[in-house]
Protein backbone atom coordinates (compact mmCIF):
# COMPACT_ATOMS: atom_id res chain seq x y z
CA UNK A 1 0.00 0.00 0.00
CA UNK A 2 1.51 2.99 -0.59
CA UNK A 3 0.38 7.07 -0.27
CA UNK A 4 -0.93 9.38 -2.82
CA UNK A 5 2.36 10.74 -4.68
CA UNK A 6 4.60 8.04 -3.73
CA UNK A 7 6.00 5.13 -6.43
CA UNK A 8 7.04 1.74 -4.64
CA UNK A 9 9.31 -0.51 -5.78
CA UNK A 10 8.24 -4.20 -5.41
CA UNK A 11 10.70 -4.91 -2.37
CA UNK A 12 12.58 -2.01 -2.16
CA UNK A 13 9.93 0.32 -0.74
CA UNK A 14 8.81 3.68 -1.80
CA UNK A 15 11.86 5.42 -4.67
CA UNK A 16 9.76 8.92 -5.74
CA UNK A 17 9.08 10.84 -3.04
CA UNK A 18 6.74 13.88 -3.50
CA UNK A 19 8.18 17.33 -3.36
CA UNK A 20 8.47 18.90 0.44
CA UNK A 21 8.02 22.15 1.32
CA UNK A 22 11.01 22.15 3.51
CA UNK A 23 13.16 19.06 1.98
CA UNK A 24 11.99 19.06 -1.44
CA UNK A 25 12.76 15.90 -3.12
CA UNK A 26 15.04 14.53 -0.75
CA UNK A 27 13.98 11.08 0.30
CA UNK A 28 13.77 9.75 3.89
CA UNK A 29 17.31 7.58 3.48
CA UNK A 30 19.19 10.61 2.42
CA UNK A 31 17.99 12.71 4.99
CA UNK A 32 18.79 9.91 7.52
CA UNK A 33 22.39 9.06 5.80
CA UNK A 34 23.02 13.15 6.49
CA UNK A 35 21.98 12.99 9.89
CA UNK A 36 24.08 10.06 10.25
CA UNK A 37 26.96 12.15 8.54
CA UNK A 38 26.74 14.79 10.84
CA UNK A 39 26.84 12.86 14.01
CA UNK A 40 29.53 11.16 12.72
CA UNK A 41 31.65 14.32 11.86
CA UNK A 42 31.16 14.69 15.51
CA UNK A 43 33.13 11.79 16.38
CA UNK A 44 36.06 12.99 14.57
CA UNK A 45 35.60 16.54 15.47
CA UNK A 46 35.85 14.91 19.06
CA UNK A 47 39.00 13.22 18.22
CA UNK A 48 40.42 16.18 16.74
CA UNK A 49 39.59 18.83 19.33
CA UNK A 50 41.25 16.28 21.77
CA UNK A 51 44.16 16.44 20.34
CA UNK A 52 44.54 20.06 19.75
CA UNK A 53 43.74 20.36 23.56
CA UNK A 54 47.01 17.39 24.20
CA UNK A 55 49.10 19.32 21.48
CA UNK A 56 48.38 22.78 23.42
CA UNK A 57 49.34 21.58 26.66
CA UNK A 58 52.32 19.48 25.86
CA UNK A 59 55.95 21.53 26.06
CA UNK A 60 57.61 19.02 23.92
CA UNK A 61 55.27 17.43 21.56
CA UNK A 62 57.54 15.83 18.70
CA UNK A 63 59.93 14.01 21.11
CA UNK A 64 63.36 13.09 20.14
CA UNK A 65 63.26 9.86 18.71
CA UNK A 66 60.41 10.00 16.79
CA UNK A 67 60.32 9.61 13.46
CA UNK A 68 58.47 13.02 11.61
CA UNK A 69 55.44 11.81 8.90
CA UNK A 70 56.04 11.52 5.67
CA UNK A 71 53.84 14.46 4.03
CA UNK A 72 54.64 13.97 0.65
CA UNK A 73 53.57 9.99 0.84
CA UNK A 74 50.58 11.15 2.45
CA UNK A 75 49.66 13.70 -0.01
CA UNK A 76 49.75 10.66 -2.61
CA UNK A 77 47.15 9.10 -0.41
CA UNK A 78 44.97 12.22 -0.31
CA UNK A 79 45.11 12.45 -3.60
CA UNK A 80 43.76 8.54 -4.18
CA UNK A 81 41.17 9.75 -2.10
CA UNK A 82 40.30 12.52 -4.29
CA UNK A 83 40.05 10.46 -7.22
CA UNK A 84 37.88 7.42 -5.43
CA UNK A 85 35.53 10.54 -4.91
CA UNK A 86 35.50 11.43 -7.99
CA UNK A 87 34.97 8.08 -9.68
CA UNK A 88 32.12 7.41 -7.28
CA UNK A 89 30.02 10.49 -7.89
CA UNK A 90 30.70 9.71 -11.53
CA UNK A 91 29.61 6.20 -10.77
CA UNK A 92 26.39 7.83 -9.01
CA UNK A 93 26.18 9.63 -12.02
CA UNK A 94 25.74 6.65 -14.20
CA UNK A 95 23.36 5.13 -11.94
CA UNK A 96 21.14 8.05 -12.39
CA UNK A 97 21.19 7.49 -16.48
CA UNK A 98 20.06 3.90 -15.84
CA UNK A 99 23.79 2.81 -17.22
CA UNK A 100 24.42 -0.60 -14.92
CA UNK A 101 27.60 -1.69 -16.60
CA UNK A 102 29.50 1.99 -16.30
CA UNK A 103 28.24 2.05 -12.64
CA UNK A 104 29.31 -0.76 -11.65
CA UNK A 105 33.24 -0.82 -12.91
CA UNK A 106 33.43 2.90 -11.29
CA UNK A 107 32.41 1.48 -8.37
CA UNK A 108 35.19 -1.46 -8.22
CA UNK A 109 37.69 1.64 -9.09
CA UNK A 110 36.31 3.36 -6.21
CA UNK A 111 36.55 0.21 -4.02
CA UNK A 112 39.87 -0.63 -5.54
CA UNK A 113 41.25 3.02 -4.88
CA UNK A 114 39.88 2.59 -1.52
CA UNK A 115 41.86 -0.77 -0.85
CA UNK A 116 45.40 0.97 -2.21
CA UNK A 117 44.48 3.93 0.34
CA UNK A 118 44.54 1.34 3.29
CA UNK A 119 47.45 -0.87 1.75
CA UNK A 120 49.46 3.12 1.87
CA UNK A 121 48.62 3.56 5.58
CA UNK A 122 49.70 0.01 6.27
CA UNK A 123 53.14 0.81 4.43
CA UNK A 124 53.23 4.21 6.97
CA UNK A 125 51.70 2.65 10.17
CA UNK A 126 54.00 -0.95 9.85
CA UNK A 127 55.97 -0.89 6.89
CA UNK A 128 55.60 -3.22 4.72
CA UNK A 129 58.07 -2.85 2.47
CA UNK A 130 60.76 -1.15 4.66
CA UNK A 131 60.18 0.67 7.55
CA UNK A 132 57.01 1.80 9.06
CA UNK A 133 56.50 4.51 12.00
CA UNK A 134 55.68 1.91 14.73
CA UNK A 135 59.57 0.06 13.66
CA UNK A 136 61.16 4.03 13.59
CA UNK A 137 60.04 4.85 17.05
CA UNK A 138 55.84 5.91 16.51
CA UNK A 139 54.38 3.38 19.44
CA UNK A 140 50.84 3.77 20.19
CA UNK A 141 51.05 4.67 24.23
CA UNK A 142 54.25 5.88 24.36
CA UNK A 143 53.42 9.53 23.68
CA UNK A 144 50.81 11.29 23.47
CA UNK A 145 51.40 12.22 19.70
CA UNK A 146 51.87 9.16 18.57
CA UNK A 147 48.17 7.60 20.54
CA UNK A 148 46.29 10.52 18.96
CA UNK A 149 47.89 9.81 15.45
CA UNK A 150 47.19 6.29 16.10
CA UNK A 151 43.27 7.22 17.11
CA UNK A 152 42.93 9.40 14.92
CA UNK A 153 44.51 7.57 11.56
CA UNK A 154 43.11 4.60 12.75
CA UNK A 155 39.55 5.51 13.36
CA UNK A 156 39.48 7.55 9.54
CA UNK A 157 41.06 3.86 8.44
CA UNK A 158 38.05 1.68 9.96
CA UNK A 159 35.63 4.38 7.54
CA UNK A 160 37.45 3.61 4.58
CA UNK A 161 37.58 -0.34 5.45
CA UNK A 162 33.71 -0.03 6.38
CA UNK A 163 33.50 2.06 2.78
CA UNK A 164 35.23 -0.83 0.83
CA UNK A 165 32.86 -3.23 2.18
CA UNK A 166 29.63 -1.15 1.55
CA UNK A 167 30.40 -0.28 -1.78
CA UNK A 168 31.32 -4.05 -3.05
CA UNK A 169 27.76 -5.04 -1.59
CA UNK A 170 25.95 -1.92 -3.11
CA UNK A 171 28.09 -2.99 -6.33
CA UNK A 172 26.85 -6.59 -6.07
CA UNK A 173 23.42 -5.52 -5.29
CA UNK A 174 23.03 -3.02 -8.02
CA UNK A 175 24.61 -5.31 -10.64
CA UNK A 176 21.66 -7.97 -9.81
CA UNK A 177 19.49 -5.18 -10.09
CA UNK A 178 18.28 -5.43 -6.27
CA UNK A 179 19.04 -2.15 -5.62
CA UNK A 180 18.44 1.11 -7.93
CA UNK A 181 20.64 4.49 -8.08
CA UNK A 182 19.22 5.95 -4.57
CA UNK A 183 21.01 3.08 -3.11
CA UNK A 184 24.16 4.34 -4.85
CA UNK A 185 23.45 8.11 -3.90
CA UNK A 186 23.73 7.08 -0.39
CA UNK A 187 26.90 5.09 -0.89
CA UNK A 188 28.18 8.35 -3.05
CA UNK A 189 27.61 10.58 0.30
CA UNK A 190 28.95 8.21 2.90
CA UNK A 191 32.14 7.87 0.83
CA UNK A 192 32.27 11.23 -0.33
CA UNK A 193 32.56 11.91 3.84
CA UNK A 194 35.25 10.15 4.12
CA UNK A 195 37.18 11.94 1.59
CA UNK A 196 35.48 15.42 3.29
CA UNK A 197 36.99 14.34 6.89
CA UNK A 198 40.78 13.07 5.78
CA UNK A 199 41.01 16.41 4.20
CA UNK A 200 40.87 17.59 7.73
CA UNK A 201 43.42 14.46 9.38
CA UNK A 202 45.81 15.59 6.68
CA UNK A 203 45.61 19.04 7.47
CA UNK A 204 45.84 18.87 11.21
CA UNK A 205 47.93 15.85 11.94
CA UNK A 206 49.94 16.13 8.68
CA UNK A 207 50.90 19.42 7.62
CA UNK A 208 50.10 21.25 11.09
CA UNK A 209 51.38 18.75 13.32
CA UNK B 1 25.97 -11.22 -15.97
CA UNK B 2 25.15 -7.43 -15.94
CA UNK B 3 22.72 -5.78 -18.45
CA UNK B 4 24.40 -3.29 -21.03
CA UNK B 5 21.95 -0.63 -20.05
CA UNK B 6 18.40 -0.35 -17.93
CA UNK B 7 15.90 2.49 -18.79
CA UNK B 8 15.25 4.81 -16.17
CA UNK B 9 11.60 3.79 -15.03
CA UNK B 10 9.38 6.89 -13.91
CA UNK B 11 9.50 4.49 -10.39
CA UNK B 12 12.97 3.49 -10.77
CA UNK B 13 14.82 6.80 -9.59
CA UNK B 14 12.74 10.03 -8.74
CA UNK B 15 13.14 13.26 -10.94
CA UNK B 16 14.94 15.36 -8.07
CA UNK B 17 16.46 18.61 -8.24
CA UNK B 18 20.21 17.02 -8.26
CA UNK B 19 19.71 14.49 -10.42
CA UNK B 20 18.31 17.44 -13.02
CA UNK B 21 21.85 19.31 -12.24
CA UNK B 22 24.23 16.49 -12.54
CA UNK B 23 27.30 17.73 -14.76
CA UNK B 24 30.34 15.64 -15.22
CA UNK B 25 32.21 18.77 -16.51
CA UNK B 26 31.27 20.54 -13.18
CA UNK B 27 32.56 17.24 -11.00
CA UNK B 28 35.58 17.06 -13.18
CA UNK B 29 36.32 21.11 -12.33
CA UNK B 30 35.93 20.88 -8.46
CA UNK B 31 38.53 17.59 -8.75
CA UNK B 32 41.19 19.60 -10.90
CA UNK B 33 40.63 22.72 -7.86
CA UNK B 34 40.58 20.46 -5.19
CA UNK B 35 44.10 18.59 -6.12
CA UNK B 36 45.75 22.04 -7.05
CA UNK B 37 44.66 23.17 -3.47
CA UNK B 38 46.21 19.80 -2.20
CA UNK B 39 49.87 21.12 -4.11
CA UNK B 40 49.04 24.73 -2.62
CA UNK B 41 48.62 23.11 0.66
CA UNK B 42 51.89 20.99 0.67
CA UNK B 43 53.54 24.66 -0.89
CA UNK B 44 52.82 26.53 2.33
CA UNK B 45 53.24 23.79 4.60
CA UNK B 46 56.98 23.67 3.18
CA UNK B 47 57.49 27.09 2.84
CA UNK B 48 59.75 28.84 4.94
CA UNK B 49 59.92 32.01 6.54
CA UNK B 50 56.37 31.88 7.17
CA UNK B 51 55.13 32.16 11.28
CA UNK B 52 53.18 29.34 12.21
CA UNK B 53 50.07 31.14 13.59
CA UNK B 54 50.07 32.41 9.51
CA UNK B 55 50.79 29.08 8.26
CA UNK B 56 47.69 27.77 10.39
CA UNK B 57 45.59 30.18 9.26
CA UNK B 58 46.28 29.20 5.57
CA UNK B 59 45.80 26.04 6.18
CA UNK B 60 42.73 25.66 7.80
CA UNK B 61 41.18 28.00 5.40
CA UNK B 62 42.00 25.98 2.31
CA UNK B 63 40.83 22.64 4.27
CA UNK B 64 37.65 24.76 5.04
CA UNK B 65 37.55 25.04 1.01
CA UNK B 66 38.31 21.79 0.11
CA UNK B 67 35.63 20.25 2.14
CA UNK B 68 33.40 22.91 0.99
CA UNK B 69 33.92 21.91 -2.73
CA UNK B 70 33.72 18.41 -1.67
CA UNK B 71 30.07 18.85 0.02
CA UNK B 72 28.41 21.32 -2.39
CA UNK B 73 29.58 19.60 -6.03
CA UNK B 74 30.36 15.44 -4.77
CA UNK B 75 28.05 15.39 -2.42
CA UNK B 76 25.27 17.58 -4.18
CA UNK B 77 24.57 20.09 -1.50
CA UNK B 78 24.63 22.70 -3.99
CA UNK B 79 21.41 21.17 -5.31
CA UNK B 80 19.92 20.72 -1.99
CA UNK B 81 17.19 23.09 -0.42
CA UNK B 82 18.49 25.94 2.37
CA UNK B 83 17.06 24.01 4.66
CA UNK B 84 18.88 20.58 3.92
CA UNK B 85 22.25 22.96 3.81
CA UNK B 86 21.07 24.53 7.19
CA UNK B 87 20.32 20.58 8.52
CA UNK B 88 23.73 20.03 7.52
CA UNK B 89 25.94 23.05 7.96
CA UNK B 90 24.74 24.39 11.28
CA UNK B 91 25.91 21.86 13.23
CA UNK B 92 29.01 21.03 11.69
CA UNK B 93 29.81 24.96 13.05
CA UNK B 94 30.02 23.71 16.62
CA UNK B 95 32.53 21.72 16.94
CA UNK B 96 35.57 24.42 15.43
CA UNK B 97 33.54 26.75 17.60
CA UNK B 98 33.93 24.04 21.07
CA UNK B 99 37.72 22.87 19.63
CA UNK B 100 39.33 27.19 19.50
CA UNK B 101 37.47 27.63 23.19
CA UNK B 102 39.05 24.22 24.57
CA UNK B 103 42.67 25.11 22.82
CA UNK B 104 42.44 28.72 23.84
CA UNK B 105 41.84 27.93 27.41
CA UNK B 106 44.47 25.04 27.32
CA UNK B 107 47.05 27.60 26.20
CA UNK B 108 46.09 30.16 28.96
CA UNK B 109 46.35 27.75 31.52
CA UNK B 110 49.79 26.61 29.96
CA UNK B 111 51.13 29.99 30.20
CA UNK B 112 49.96 31.09 33.11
Amino acid sequence: MSSPGIAVHAGHGPVAWPPDAQYGAASAGKIGMWVFLVSDAFSFGGLLIAYGILHAGERVWHRPGEPALGILFTAFLTFLLLCSSLTNVLAYSAAMEGDRRRTVRLLAVTALLGVLFLVGQGQEWFGIVGHGLMTEGLVFGHSKRASTFYAITGFHGLHVLAGVVYILVIMSAYARGRVHAAAVELLSLFWCFVDFVWIFVFSFIYLLG
Amino acid sequence: MIPERTEIGAEETRPNKAAVHFDRRELVAAFVALAILTAVELSVARLPGIGHAARAIALIALAIAKASLIALFFMHLKHETTILKLTVAVPLAAPPIYGLVLIADTIWRFFR
